[in-house]
C-alpha cells in the first residue's frame, strides 16, 4: 500500500463534475420544505421592498404637489407596515436557513465520522492523521454555506434575472438583445477559467492538507524533535509548506477575482453599446427616450444578478474542491465489514482454529502462508519468533482486523469469523495492543473504555488486579487525574498497566496480549501475572512476549518464522526437540548468565 | 484592539505599505462608486432630455474610464490585501510553529493536539479573513457613510441632522449586541476545539477503538460534540436575530426620514424636489453600511475570539530556554553528575535525593519498578524539566547553564515510546542529522540490527513508514529509533527501554554493537531485562524515586535485593532467597512461580 506523507499531494481519483452537487443534494433534500419556505419568504420580502420606490413616487407626485399632509402620513404608515413585514420575513428566513445550514454541516459530519469508524487499519496506516482530520473539521465547515444559502441565493438570482428579462423584452426587443449579447462572452470566459480555477482550488486544498498533516505530526512528535534538536529543520519544512499554501492561495485568488472583474467590465461595455445603439440607431428621433432610460436601468438590473451568480459560482468551484475530498472519504471502501447474512456470534467457548491461512498486506507479498494450528478452549498459546516474523499479524487476524488472503479462521469449530458480525466477534476478544493509546480524560474513563457500564468499583478492581491501583492512588486526584496521549504524566509502563486494566475489564472470552508487559518491570509483571491467573481460567489466551520466562508455562508455543509455524509444542517438548526454540531459550539463559537447562 | 496591533506587527515593512495602499484604494474606490451614478444623471439630462447626441460619446467614454479605473484599482486592492494578509498568515504559521517546537513538556501536558490544531488552522483563517476582507468592508462602509453624509450636509443640513439622529441609537444597539455575543463566540470556539479533539483522538486511537468495538460509542461521543458545536452556532444566530430587526428598522428609518421628512420640507418650501432626489437616489449609500454593520460585528467578534486564542500561544514562552549566562560547550565529554536531585509532579514526588556520577565512556544502567522515576532521570538530563532541588552537571557545568541546542544535540536518546515521522526509513534514521550520508545511515541501521528487515521491505530504505511508525512491529520501530539515536554520534547515548520489544538474540547483537561504536560516548541504559543491564559499569536500582541499590552486576546479585529478585524471576530461580548463587539451578521449570499462562 502506498503510504502518503505530509509533503505529498493526495491525488484525486474521481473526475470533476457537478455530480458532487447532485450527491450533496441528498443532504439538502431533507430540508426541502424549509428551503422552499425560506425561498418564498425571501421573495415576499423583496416584493415588499419593491414598493419602496413606488411609495416615493406617490410622495413626490401626489402628496407634495397637493400639500396633502394626510396622504403623506398614510403613506408613511404604509411604508412602515411594509418595512416591518419585510423585516419579519427576512428574520424568519435567516432563522430557518441558520438551522438548515447547521443541520447540513452536522449531517455531513456525522456521516463522514460514521464512515471513518468503519474504515480498516490500512486506511489510517496509509496517510497522516492530520489529512483525515482536516476533512472532518475544516472542509465540512466550508461547504455548508454553499449548500444552504448558496443554493437559495442562486435560485433567487435566477428568478430575478428571468423577471428582468421579461420586463426588458417587453420594453424593447433590439436593445434587449444587445444587453444579453454580453452573456455568451461571459459564459466563454467562465468556461475558459473553470478548469484552471478548479485546479487552483484543488491545489490549494492539497497544500492546506499537507500543512495540517505536518502540523499534527509535529505536535505529536514534538518531544522527539526536541530531543534531536531538530526544531530549526522542522521550521524550514514548515516554511516550505506555508509558502506552498500561500502560493496556491494567491494563484486561486487571481483567477477567482478575474471573474467578477470581467463581468463588471462587460456590464460597462454593454451599457455603452446600448446607449450608442439607442441614440444613433433608433432613428435619432429620440421619441422613446423613456425606453432608453429604462433600458439603461435594466443593464445594471440584469448584470448585477449575473455578477452575483458569478460570485456564487466562484464559491461553488472553490468549495467543490472540499466537497470532493469529503465524498472521496465517504467512498473509501469498507474492506472489513459484516458480510451479507452475517450472524451474531453467540457466546463462545474460545476454541480457535487457523485453517490453511494465507495473508498478505499487499498483494503478492505473503506474510503468512498455509498456516494451520488449533487453540483449544481455555488453552494458552504463546507466539515466539524473530521481530517482524508476523506474530502480531497472526493475532490481528483472530479479531479480523484484516481479511484473509486464503484459508479461514474458525471459532468453536462452527463459526468462520468472516461470516459473523464484527461487533459480536470483537466484543468477545480482549486485545492488548503493542501501543497502548491513552485518551484525554481521567484514568477512570480510560479504564472504563473497556466496559462502559462498569462501576467505579469494578474499574478499581481491574486496576488492582494488574497492580496499577497503587500508582494511580499516588497521583494527586487518584482515578480522576486527567491524562492525555502525549502527556508525560504517565510512564510507558504505567500506560501499559492502564491499557491492561482496560482489556481485563472488557471480560473477554479470548485474551490477546501482544507485548503487553514489555515496558513493565519484571516484579510488577510477575505480580500482575499472579493477579490475572484466576481470571485466565476458562479463557483462551494468545501471548506474544520476548522474555521467554513469561511464556514457558503456556499450553502451546508456536515458533513463527519463514511465513509459517516452524515449531509447535509445549515448552518441554520444544526443548527436547533441540531446535529453534531450544536455541532461543539457551541463548536467553546464557545471556542472563545462567547455564542452559539440562532438559533433554 | 490588541489583536489588530499584533497582526500589524507581523506584517513586515513592505507589506505594511502594500496594506496601507490597499486601504487607501478601498476608500477611493468606494467613493468612486458615486461618480457613475452622477454621470448617468448627466447623460439623462444632457443627452436624452436635451435631445442632444453630442455629449453622449464623451460621457460614455468617461464612464467607461471611471469604471475601468475603479475595477483596476479594486483588483489591485484585493490582490494587495490578499498578499499582505497571506504574508501575515505565513509569518504567523512559522512563528506559531516555532513557538510550539520550543514549548516545554508541561505545555503539551496541558494542551490537547486537537485544540492546538484548531488554533493553527481555523483560528488562523479568521485572522486572514479579517485582514483580507473585513478590513476593506469596514473602510467601504465608513467611507461611504461619511462621504454621503457630508455631501448631504451641503445639500440640506436640517434633513441631514435628522438622519444623523438615528446613528447614536444604532451605536448603542451594536455595542450591546457586541458585548452580549462575545461570550457566545468564545463558547462556540471552544466547542469547535472540543470537536476537533474528539475527532483527532478517534483517528489517532483508531486501533483501540476497533479492538474494543467502540465504534458506536465513539459515534455517540462525537455526535455530542457535533451537536454542541451546532447548538453553539445556533445560539449566536438566535441572539443575532433578536437584534437584527432593530438594526434593520433603524436602517429603514433613514429611508423613512428621507422620504417623508423630505416631502414635508418640500411642502414647507425648505427643500427643492431636485434636492430631495439627491437624498433619495443616494439613500442606499447610508442604509447599506448600516445593514452591514451587524454582519461586520459578528465577524469581528469571531476574529477577536480566534485571535486571542492564537495570541496565547504566540506569546507563550517556555520556562526552559537558554539562560543569559549559558556557557558555550562545543563538544560534550559525557561526564554526568546527579547531585542530590529531587523532582516532583505537583504533589507527587518522582525523584528523591538522587545522586550518582558517570564518567565519560562509562555505561550506567538504571532499573526499577514501573513509575519509579527512571525516565524522569533522563528527562531531567536533557532538561525537559528543571530540577526542583539539587543539581545536574554535565562536564562539570549545571545543565541549566548549557545551551539547550548543545546539550540536547549531544545526547542521543532512543525513547521508550517510539515516534516515527511519516517519512522514509532513511529520513527517520537521519532525523537528527539531515546531512547523514546514505552509507552512514545504512551503517547505523546495521548496528541497530535494523538493516536486515529494512532491506527486505519492498522499497528498502525508501519505504515510507506511517505516522508513529504504523506498519512496523514494536521491535522494528525500536531498532529504527536506536539507529536514529546513534546516527547523531552523540556524546551521551540514552537507551530508554529501547530493546524491550526486540528478541533476545537481536538484543545480544545490539549490545555487541554498542560496545564498538565508532565514536566515544557515555551510555545510559534503562532496562527491565537483566541481560541489558548486566555489563554496565554501574547499575542503579530506583524505587519510589530513591536509589535503592547501586553497584555492578555481581555486587548487586550478592545484595539479594530488587536486582537479585528480578534476576531470579527472569531466570526462573526460586525467589525466596534459598537458591545458591552463582550455582545453576537444576530444574528451573519446577521452580517457576506463576507465569503468564
Amino acid at each position: 500500500m502506498a503510504r502518503n506523507k505530509f509533503d505529498v499531494d493526495e491525488t484525486l481519483e474521481s473526475p470533476f463534475s457537478f455530480s458532487h452537487l447532485k450527491r450533496a443534494f441528498k443532504y439538502i433534500k431533507r430540508h426541502k420544505w424549509k428551503m422552499i419556505g425560506a425561498f418564498v419568504l425571501s421573495g415576499l420580502a423583496s416584493v415588499a421592498g419593491l414598493f419602496g420606490p413606488k411609495i416615493m413616487q406617490w410622495v413626490l407626485d401626489d402628496a407634495v404637489p397637493n400639500q396633502d399632509y394626510g396622504l403623506l402620513g398614510r403613506l408613511a404608515v404604509f411604508f412602515v407596515g411594509l418595512t416591518l413585514i419585510s423585516i419579519v420575513f427576512t428574520t424568519i428566513r435567516s432563522r430557518i436557513m441558520a438551522h438548515v445550514s447547521q443541520d447540513i454541516i452536522y449531517d455531513i459530519r456525522e456521516d463522514l465520522f460514521a464512515h471513518l469508524q468503519k474504515l480498516p487499519f490500512s486506511y489510517y496506516d496509509s496517510r497522516p492523521a492530520g489529512k483525515i482530520l482536516v476533512r472532518v473539521i475544516n472542509y465540512v465547515n466550508s461547504v455548508a454555506d454553499m449548500l444552504s444559502n448558496g443554493i437559495i441565493n442562486m435560485v433567487l438570482e435566477i428568478v430575478n434575472i428571468l423577471f428582468i428579462v421579461v420586463f426588458m423584452f417587453s420594453t424593447d426587443v433590439t436593445l434587449s438583445w444587445i444587453i444579453i449579447a454580453g452573456l455568451p462572452v461571459f459564459a466563454a470566459i467562465i468556461l475558459y477559467l473553470k478548469p484552471r480555477q478548479r485546479r487552483a482550488w484543488q491545489k490549494q486544498s492539497n497544500k492546506n492538507s499537507n500543512y495540517n498533516a505536518y502540523l499534527a505530526e509535529s505536535i505529536d512528535g514534538v518531544r522527539v524533535s526536541q530531543l534531536f534538536t531538530r526544531q530549526e529543520e522542522n521550521i524550514g519544512i514548515m516554511r516550505r509548506l506555508a509558502e506552498a499554501c500561500r502560493q496556491a492561495w494567491m494563484k486561486a485568488i487571481y483567477i477567482n477575482n478575474s471573474v467578477w472583474v470581467c463581468s463588471e467590465v462587460l456590464t460597462q461595455i454593454v451599457f455603452t453599446v446600448m446607449y450608442i445603439a439607442g441614440v444613433y440607431w433608433m432613428g435619432g428621433a429620440f421619441v422613446s427616450f423613456g425606453v432608453i432610460m429604462a433600458m439603461g436601468n435594466y443593464v445594471s438590473r440584469f448584470w448585477q444578478p449575473i455578477t452575483n451568480l458569478a460570485n456564487i459560482y466562484n464559491n461553488f468551484i472553490n468549495n467543490i474542491a472540499y466537497l470532493e475530498r469529503i465524498f472521496e472519504t465517504m467512498d473509501e471502501p469498507v474492506v472489513v465489514d459484516d458480510l451479507p447474512g452475517a450472524v451474531d456470534l453467540p457466546e463462545i467457548r474460545g476454541k480457535v482454529t487457523f485453517r490453511d491461512v494465507t495473508f498478505a498486506y499487499e498483494p503478492g507479498i505473503n506474510i503468512l502462508e498455509h498456516l494451520n494450528f488449533t487453540a483449544e478452549a481455555g488453552q494458552s498459546i504463546a507466539l515466539v519468533g524473530p521481530t517482524g516474523a508476523g506474530k502480531t499479524t497472526v493475532v490481528n487476524l483472530i479479531s479480523r482486523f484484516y481479511n484473509l488472503t486464503g484459508g479461514a479462521v474458525i471459532v468453536d469449530d462452527a463459526y468462520d469469523i468472516s461470516r459473523v458480525t464484527l461487533h459480536s466477534l470483537r466484543t468477545q476478544m480482549g486485545i492488548m495492543l503493542q501501543d497502548s493509546f491513552i485518551f484525554s480524560g481521567t484514568i477512570m474513563d480510560n479504564i472504563r473504555y473497556g466496559r462502559l457500564d462498569a462501576t467505579d468499583q469494578e474499574v478499581m478492581e481491574a486496576a488492582k488486579t494488574v497492580r496499577a491501583h497503587d500508582f494511580i492512588m499516588e497521583m494527586e486526584r487518584g482515578y480522576y487525574t486527567e491524562v492525555n496521549e502525549r502527556g508525560s504524566r504517565l510512564s510507558q509502563g504505567q500506560k501499559q498497566l492502564i491499557a491492561f486494566a482496560r482489556t481485563l475489564l472488557s471480560d473477554p472470552k479470548i485474551l490477546i496480549l501482544d507485548e503487553a508487559t514489555s515496558s513493565i518491570d519484571t516484579k510488577t509483571e510477575r505480580l500482575l501475572q499472579e493477579g490475572i491467573q484466576a481470571l485466565l481460567k476458562g479463557r483462551t489466551s494468545f501471548i506474544i512476549a520476548h522474555r521467554l520466562s513469561t511464556i514457558k508455562n503456556c499450553d502451546k508455543i508456536l515458533y513463527i518464522g519463514n511465513k509459517g509455524i516452524l515449531e509447535e509444542g509445549s515448552h518441554d517438548e520444544l526443548l527436547a526437540k533441540h531446535g529453534l526454540y531450544y536455541a532461543l531459550y539457551t541463548a536467553q539463559a546464557q545471556e542472563q548468565g545462567v547455564p542452559a537447562p539440562a532438559l533433554s | 484592539m490588541f489583536p489588530i496591533r499584533w497582526l500589524w506587527k507581523n506584517m513586515g515593512k513592505k507589506y505594511r505599505v502594500m496594506f496601507a495602499v490597499a486601504l487607501v484604494l478601498s476608500a477611493v474606490t468606494s467613493t468612486m462608486l458615486l461618480i457613475n451614478p452622477y454621470l448617468t444623471s448627466l447623460l439623462i439630462n444632457d443627452v436624452i432630455m436635451a435631445q442632444n447626441a453630442d455629449p453622449l460619446i464623451p460621457l460614455l467614454v468617461g464612464m467607461m474610464a471611471v469604471q475601468l479605473a475603479r475595477l483596476g484599482m479594486r483588483f489591485v486592492m484585493i490582490v494587495f490585501f490578499e498578499k499582505s494578509s497571506q504574508h501575515v498568515i505565513y509569518n504567523l504559521r512559522i512563528r506559531l510553529f516555532e513557538a510550539l517546537q520550543y514549548q516545554e513538556s508541561s505545555f503539551f501536558d496541558r494542551n490537547r493536539t486537537g485544540d492546538l490544531m484548531t488554533r493553527l488552522s481555523g483560528d488562523l483563517d479568521w485572522c486572514r479573513h479579517f485582514l483580507s476582507y473585513l478590513c476593506y468592508q469596514i473602510v467601504d462602509c465608513v467611507v461611504m457613510f461619511t462621504s454621503t453624509l457630508i455631501f448631504f450636509f451641503f445639500v440640506n443640513w436640517q434633513l441631514t441632522l435628522a438622519l444623523l439622529a438615528v446613528t447614536p441609537l444604532l451605536m448603542i444597539i451594536t455595542k450591546v449586541y457586541s458585548r452580549m455575543v462575545h461570550p457566545r463566540f468564545v463558547a462556540m470556539r471552544d466547542r469547535l476545539a472540543d470537536m476537533n479533539t474528539a475527532a483527532q483522538e478517534n483517528i489517532a486511537g483508531n486501533r483501540v477503538v476497533k479492538a474494543f468495538t467502540r465504534e458506536d460509542y465513539e459515534r455517540e461521543r462525537f455526535h455530542e460534540k457535533n451537536k454542541d458545536y451546532r447548538d453553539a452556532n445556533l445560539s449566536i444566530n438566535k441572539l443575532w436575530l433578536t437584534f437584527y430587526p432593530f438594526i434593520e428598522t433603524l436602517a429603514n428609518l433613514m429611508t423613512l426620514i428621507t422620504i417623508f421628512l423630505g416631502g414635508f420640507f418640500i411642502m414647507r418650501g425648505e427643500l427643492t424636489a431636485g434636492g430631495l432626489s439627491i437624498f433619495t437616489s443616494l439613500a442606499w449609500a447610508l442604509a447599506n453600511p448600516m445593514r452591514n454593520l451587524g454582519n461586520l460585528v459578528n465577524d469581528i467578534q469571531r476574529f477577536f475570539t480566534s485571535a486571542n486564542k492564537i495570541i496565547e500561544i504566540y506569546y507563550g514562552r517556555p520556562l526552559i530556554t537558554d539562560r543569559p549566562d549559558a556557557e558555550d560547550h562545543p563538544k560534550m565529554q559525557g561526564h554526568i553528575e546527579f547531585d542530590d536531585v529531587s523532582f516532583s509532579f505537583g504533589p507527587v514526588k518522582v525523584l528523591d535525593h538522587v545522586s550518582f556520577e558517570v564518567k565519560p565512556g562509562q555505561t550506567l544502567a538504571i532499573m526499577g519498578p514501573t513509575g519509579s522515576g527512571k525516565t524522569t532521570i533522563i528527562n531531567l538530563l536533557s532538561r525537559f524539566y528543571d530540577v526542583k532541588d539539587g543539581c545536574i552537571r554535565v562536564d562539570g557545568c549545571d545543565v541549566r547553564r548549557w545551551k539547550l541546542q548543545q546539550l540536547r544535540g549531544s545526547i542521543g536518546t532512543a525513547t521508550q515510546e517510539v515516534f516515527l515521522f511519516s517519512d522514509t526509513v532513511e529520513g527517520n534514521v537521519a532525523f537528527g542529522d539531515t546531512s547523514l550520508s546514505e552509507e552512514d545511515a545504512h551503517d547505523f541501521a546495521r548496528r541497530a540490527a535494523a538493516d536486515d528487515f529494512i532491506s527486505k521491505m519492498p522499497e528498502g530504505y525508501d519505504t515510507i513508514v506511517g505516522e508513529r511508525g504504523v506498519g512496523l512491529s514494536g521491535g522494528q520501530k525500536q531498532r529504527i529509533a536506536l539507529a536514529r539515536a546513534m546516527a547523531i554520534r552523540p556524546s551521551v547515548l540514552v537507551l530508554d527501554d529501547t530493546t524491550s520489544a526486540v528478541d533476545m538474540e537481536t538484543e545480544k547483537y545490539i549490545q555487541e554493537q554498542l560496545r564498538q561504536l565508532p565514536f566515544p560516548c557515555t551510555k545510559i541504559i534503562i532496562a527491565q531485562r537483566i541481560s541489558s543491564a548486566k555489563d554496565a559499569d554501574q547499575i542503579l536500582v530506583l524505587q519510589h524515586g530513591k536509589i535503592a541499590e547501586r553497584g555492578t552486576h555481581e555486587e548487586l546479585l550478592r545484595n539479594h535485593g530488587y536486582y537479585w529478585e528480578t534476576f531470579a524471576l527472569q531466570n526462573d530461580l526460586p525467589a525466596d532467597g534459598a537458591a545458591p548463587f552463582p550455582g545453576a539451578p537444576d530444574s528451573p521449570a519446577s521452580a517457576a512461580e506463576g507465569g503468564a499462562c
